[in-house]
Parts: structure tokens; sequence; C-alpha cells
């Protein structure tokens, strides 16, 4: 009986090959999508990374308190304008000094696609030899659940709310991982939690790219109190929204997008939309917007990565 | 509460002599899990998607939640494919 159980494990326990780093009491909400995504990356990755990352939801429990901290882990807390350019440093100290670690970057969307894009993006240009992982939930949740560029069409939040005036976030979210994807890094990926062994996959994968240079991940992680869901839902809405393509599941090597995960019949955004609070208000056009807004994305990745076989790589780039 | 006897192993990079932090957050929570062990089929889903890691396997056969830091989230109960976990209220178990 116990034989025939065990042949039942998820295979996903088989990328758990290290301890948690992580105390088991730490301040993040229940349900927090943040929380396992922090404790899955060290699980995998193996304990020798540095994190660095900068003032969010994650800066509390990476940072620790007066001298005590929340886990065995080496963090550097920067400022949210200089992300990247301090993981350069590091890295680059590392490097010079042969000290094989991985220099781990691990900010929120706030940081990667507004604040910090800057240096992200000359980073990537430049090619250094680390790994940002962007954690997405959508909006400034830290500081009050404010608008953020990857914020969806007609999400409310407090600086977006929904009144006589307003009717939630006007404009469009901005496509972070394609941006960074058109860098042309070794490595750029998106993955989300209900797809562990995806987003562990994607995680040793860039632990390999990060020795021919940058690598990217942006990883959906949906935030209970911000959003409005209830705790439990956490992993249904990251489940949806792949069903959805709201947030499809893609990797891109050297800038070649190859999917990993194809939906075959994507089901209406509202699937989506209805377990979360901050699209409650949305009427059937403004849905409709929404549902082209992603129809579009999803148009313009599946094209991309239509070009996988076509493209040829500058022969300096082929393995 | 200290929480160094839940580690074997110290990153090379960090100095965690002073103890390491930890919230009582079973102290959060206001419905509990319960898992049914005949239908269990030790499947791991809700060790895998639990945010704070604390289902545990036991005996190999079935898996127990540690319910002094467990934030009662019930992420496991959702993901559970035979729907072995029911969440029941906390004030059910206080004396």
């Amino acid at each position: 009986m116990t034989e025939k159980k065990k042949d039942n494990l998820t295979k996903v326990m088989d990328y758990l090959k290290h301890e948690d780093p992580f105390s088991k009491g730490v301040a993040f909400c229940p349900g927090c999508g943040l929380e396992l995504l922090l404790r899955f990356i060290p699980q995998v990755m193996g304990n020798d990374i540095v994190i660095t990352g900068t003032p969010s939801c994650s800066a509390p429990v990476l940072l620790g308190q007066n001298n005590q901290s929340w886990h065995t882990l080496s963090y550097f807390g920067t400022l949210m304008t200089g992300a990247a350019a301090n993981a350069t440093g590091l890295a680059r100290y590392y490097r010079k000094a042969g000290i094989k670690n991985t220099v781990v970057c691990f900010n929120g969307d706030g940081t990667a696609a507004d604040i910090g894009f800057g240096n992200l993006s000359g980073a990537a240009e430049r090619n250094e030899p680390f790994i940002y992982i962007c954690y997405d939930n959508e909006g400034y949740m830290n500081t009050g659940i404010q608008k953020s560029g990857t914020t969806p069409f007609g999400a409310t939040t407090t600086t977006t709310p929904f009144g006589s005036a307003s009717k939630g976030k006007n404009l469009r979210r901005m496509n972070l991982a394609l941006k960074m994807a058109m860098h042309k890094i070794p490595y750029a990926a998106t993955a989300t939690l209900s797809d562990l062994d995806d987003l562990a996959k994607k995680l040793l994968k860039a632990k390999e790219a990060k020795k021919r240079g940058f690598a990217f991940l942006h990883v959906f992680a949906p935030c209970t109190t911000g959003w409005g869901f209830a705790p439990e839902n956490t992993i249904e809405v990251c489940r949806r929204a792949v069903k959805t393509n709201y947030f499809p599941l893609w990797e891109a090597e050297n800038g070649k997008i190859r999917m990993t995960k194809t939906v075959k019949k994507p089901k209406p955004v509202s699937t989506y939309t209805e377990l979360i609070k901050k699209f409650a208000h949305l009427s059937q056009e403004d849905l409709q917007i929404l549902q082209d807004d992603v129809d579009y994305e999803y148009c313009m990745l599946g094209g991309l990565s239509l070009l996988e076989g076509e493209c040829r790589l500058p022969a300096s780039l082929e393995d | 509460m200290s929480s160094n006897k839940y580690f074997k192993h110290e990153g090379p990079w960090s100095d965690s002599n002073d103890p390491l932090m930890c919230s009582d957050t079973g102290d959060w929570r206001t419905k509990r899990p319960v898992v049914d062990k005949d239908k269990c089929i030790f499947c791991g889903f809700c060790a895998i998607y639990c945010p704070i890691q604390v289902m545990e396997m036991v005996e190999e056969s079935y898996f127990s939640p540690d319910l002094d830091f467990c934030k009662g989230c019930g992420i496991c109960a959702k993901e559970c494919p035979k729907n072995a976990i029911s969440m029941m209220p906390e004030g059910d178990f206080k004396k």
C-alpha cells in the first residue's frame, strides 16, 4: 500500500533538493503567492544564492529586522532606482574574486517595470552574469496598492479607483517579459505558481544561462490583499490566468521565443476576472477591451514564436 | 520561539548565529486544515502549493500540517484532488 502511494507523489518534489532557508513563521499574508515563490527558489536553485532586493513586499522578510533575520541566505538591500546596478556590482565582484555563486535580483513589478527599468535594461544590454526575477503582483502592493505599469486595463487600485470620475485603470498594461526578451539576453521566461514543474525547470535553466550572461524571469504572483480574492484561490487565479491566455507561459533564448505551454481552447478572460474583486465593476465593453488586449498580446507572441525555426542567430551565439 | 531546530545548513555568506526570527503565525488561523488519512492518495499537491511549506510527510503514507505555523489560507484544501482536506473552524478545537 505504501509503495503504491509513493508512486503518486508529484514530480515537482524531485526538484526540491535543497533545504528551505526561511524560518517557518514569516510575516506574509495568508495565501501569499510571493511567499510560495520565495521559498521555492532556494529549494530548487540551492542555498548558495545571494539575493539583492528593494523596498517591496519581500523586503520585510528578506531584509530582516534589527540584528535578526528571517532566513539564512545572504541579502543585500538596495534602492528601487538601482537594483540591477547593485546586482551588477556584486556579480562582477564574485566573478573577479573567483567565487562561484548565484546573484539573484529579486524585485517586484514596480521596480522592474517602472522605477528600476532603466538600469535593468542597461544590465541586460551589457549581459551581466546574474539572474533577475520579477514577481508580478500588478501594482505597488506594499505601499498601499497603487497602480504600476503592469496593472491591467480596468483594474481598481488606490490611484485608479472606481467611481463617478474614474472606472479603474484606463490604460493597457505593458508586456515586461517580452520587452526583456527583445534585449536578446541568453534567457528570458515567464512562469507562474500553478505550474511549479515549469517554474522549477525555468529556474534551473536560468541558473545555467547565468554562465553566459543575463537571465530574466517574470513570475506571476497574485496578491490576495491587493486584488481582493479569497486566500485559498491563489493557485486557482494563476491557473485561470494561464488557461485564458491572460498570462501565457513561454521562454526565449537569445531572443528566440518558444511557448512552453499552449492552451488549445483558451477560455474567455471573464473566467479569470470573476474571481477577483478588482475587476468586479467591469462592464461588458470594458471586459471586451481587456479580452482584445489579451488576444492581441497572445497573437503577437504566437507570431514571434512561429519564427523560431526560421530565424538564424549570429554565428558567434550558436552553441 | 526559536526556530533554529529547523535548520541543518547555514548559507555560506550569511551570519545567522543569532536566533532566527519566527512569528507565531499559527495564531492567525481562523480555520484549520484537517486531513482524512484514508482519502489521502499521497500526491503531495498540498505540500508543494502550501505557501508556508508546512505540510509534512507522515510515515510516507499521508500529509499533515504543522499547526504551529499554518496560517489557515486553505490552499491545501482547495488544491487537493481527492478533497481529503477540510477546513474546520478553529473555535471547535479550543477548550
